[in-house]
């Protein structure tokens, strides 16, 4: 396969100015759950803040932690954490849930990855409102920092466009890939410090938290929204991710691209 | 003034079965030879859909594509769609393309009638002030009105045909490809359709249209191309290469017939 960098610009750059298809079609994914249940993406926001309040109880004795730190961290971990990893699930099926449009059409491929960004992007705004009830209980929480929420967020999302991208393609190509990542996510939601913190780990953490590209991600996120601010080595570490993943994602394009109407 | 070029255009298809399409066979198929369990490997497929196209189209043409099923209509309509790229050759297009293969592009059952006039409108190549324009035509057209408000899943066949139908024939071509097929409900829309088809193919500068119906592509087409087994045996005028097309048909059944007297 000889890759065609010009037609993989050109469907990136093409999938982008697509902005009033992919923001509709995020949109619209986000309406058709409010239609079904009056409070839409906000049960997924409910059952997110039960699930919270339950382990802050039980497992902030176990760890020796006091519910009034543990409470605001899973509870920001959790909201960083779902956005993540939807991306990474969701982005396994981006191609495949738009193969009546990429057989039928000549379209910029890249616009499904947008929508399958954007749209996770506004059910992360849902899930703030569980962080609201906190900052209520606990208004020390809140501070200037979070304002470094919205570079993160654009960070984290540019990073989720391109590993929606790749994940949409190989798993177009090989369809075993979907659960894989999925058994592979419940796996790091436990290994990332979300529930537990690296400081209870010690001077192991260098080793298992630090090259876990998830937790920088998450770190850029979370920190934010507990009033701290993040690591200047996550920030590096994720805009070289960015960057690298970009450009990695580019050069398989370049050379797959063509072949994505054949695999579906 | 809109072209379309084909120079030798062959499209190869690769057929991917289960144990191509899983990682884990690809990876670890090799070690099933150690355990003594091994899963057949099926034979890598690769089909040629197309071989050698060359034509050219200008301004004016329509172009019927005939032949039997798998003799490589849809996929030549798919390439010229831009969807398939070919395998080996160019394929030149001046001109915006227009696929209508099937009706409604980003059909969602859960949205109202409206909503999708506008995601279908969007995917056809509408921006959002063209489709305002021609939404009271496709509600008028489709005869939903009210049922516009209302999410398609509560349609009928009929009805969701006739949404589709109407949204695919609002827009502005230029060259035009078609799939037969698109259409059409009870009889009495049909009639309607059948204009409302000639008013759209009228405004386009070139149409491909792939069809069954020889009686659809003489009443339609200028010129007719005949594939067979992803080769162009005759591109020329519509009555010759239909009737070449029956002469083929017949003596195919004759040396299929012949062979099984013999036998």
């Amino acid at each position: 396969m000889t890759p065609d960098y010009p037609a993989a610009r050109a469907d990136i750059i093409d999938g982008i100015f697509a902005f009033q298809i992919w923001t509709r079609l995020g949109w619209q994914e986000v309406k058709r759950r409010y239609r079904r249940t009056v409070f839409g993406p906000l049960w997924a926001t409910l059952s997110l803040a039960i699930f919270l309040g339950a382990i802050s109880f039980v497992w902030a004795p176990l760890f020796g932690a006091d519910v009034r730190t543990y409470l605001p961290y899973v509870t920001a971990g959790m909201v960083s954490w779902s956005f993540v990893s939807a991306l990474i699930t969701e982005g396994c099926t981006t191609f495949t849930a738009a193969e009546g449009i990429i057989k039928q059409l000549n379209f910029p491929y890249s616009t499904f990855a947008f929508m399958v960004v954007w749209r996770n992007t506004i059910v992360l705004l849902h899930h703030l409102l569980v962080l609201l009830f906190v900052y209520i209980a606990l208004p020390e929480r809140l501070s200037f920092n979070i304002l470094l929420f919205i570079p993160g967020l654009i960070i984290v999302a540019v990073n989720g466009a391109w590993m929606v991208m790749l994940l949409g393609m190989v798993s177009a190509r090989f369809r075993d890939i979907p659960p894989l990542i999925g058994n592979l996510m419940q796996v790091m939601l436990f290994v990332t410090p979300i529930f537990w913190s690296p400081s209870q780990l010690g001077a192991k953490a260098r080793y298992l938290v630090d090259p876990n590209y998830l937790y920088h991600l998450i770190d850029i996120l979370r920190s934010p929204l507990l009033g701290d601010r993040p690591a200047l080595l996550s920030y590096a570490i994720t805009i070289v991710g960015a960057i690298l993943g970009w450009a990695a994602t580019f050069a398989i394009y370049a050379r797959f691209r063509r072949r994505v109407p054949f695999w579906l | 003034m809109a072209t379309v070029t084909l120079d030798n255009v062959t499209v190869d298809f690769p057929i991917y079965g289960s144990t191509h399409m899983s990682l884990r066979q690809t990876l670890f198929g090799g070690m099933g030879k150690l355990l003594g369990r091994e899963v057949p490997k099926q034979p890598r497929v690769i089909v040629r859909a197309l071989e050698n196209i060359t034509f050219e189209l200008n301004n004016g043409v329509r172009l019927g594509l005939i032949g039997h099923n798998g003799a490589g209509k849809s996929t030549l309509l798919r390439v010229l769609a831009r969807v398939y790229a070919p395998t080996r050759g160019t394929i030149r297009l001046d001109g915006r393309i227009s696929p209508l293969f099937t009706s409604s592009p980003g059909l969602d059952l859960d949205d109202t009638g409206y909503e999708n006039i506008k995601t279908c409108g969007m995917f056809l190549g509408m921006d959002a002030s063209d489709i305002k324009k021609r939404v009271a035509d496709i509600a008028s057209f489709s005869e939903l009105d009210e049922y516009l408000d209302l999410p398609v899943r509560t349609y009928s066949a009929g009805m969701l045909t006739r949404l589709g139908f109407a949204i695919a024939t609002s827009i502005d071509p230029d060259i035009l490809l078609l799939d037969e097929g698109l259409a059409t409900g009870d009889a009495r829309f049909a009639a309607h359709a059948e204009e409302r088809l000639q008013h759209l193919i009228a405004r386009s500068s070139i149409l491909v249209l792939a069809s069954h119906s020889d009686a659809m592509i003489q009443a339609i087409c200028n010129q007719c191309a005949l594939l067979e087994k992803g080769r162009l045996v005759s591109i020329g005028p519509v009555e010759q290469v239909i009737d070449l097309y029956h002469r083929r048909a017949e003596a195919q059944a004759a040396a299929v017939g012949g062979a099984v007297a013999v036998s």
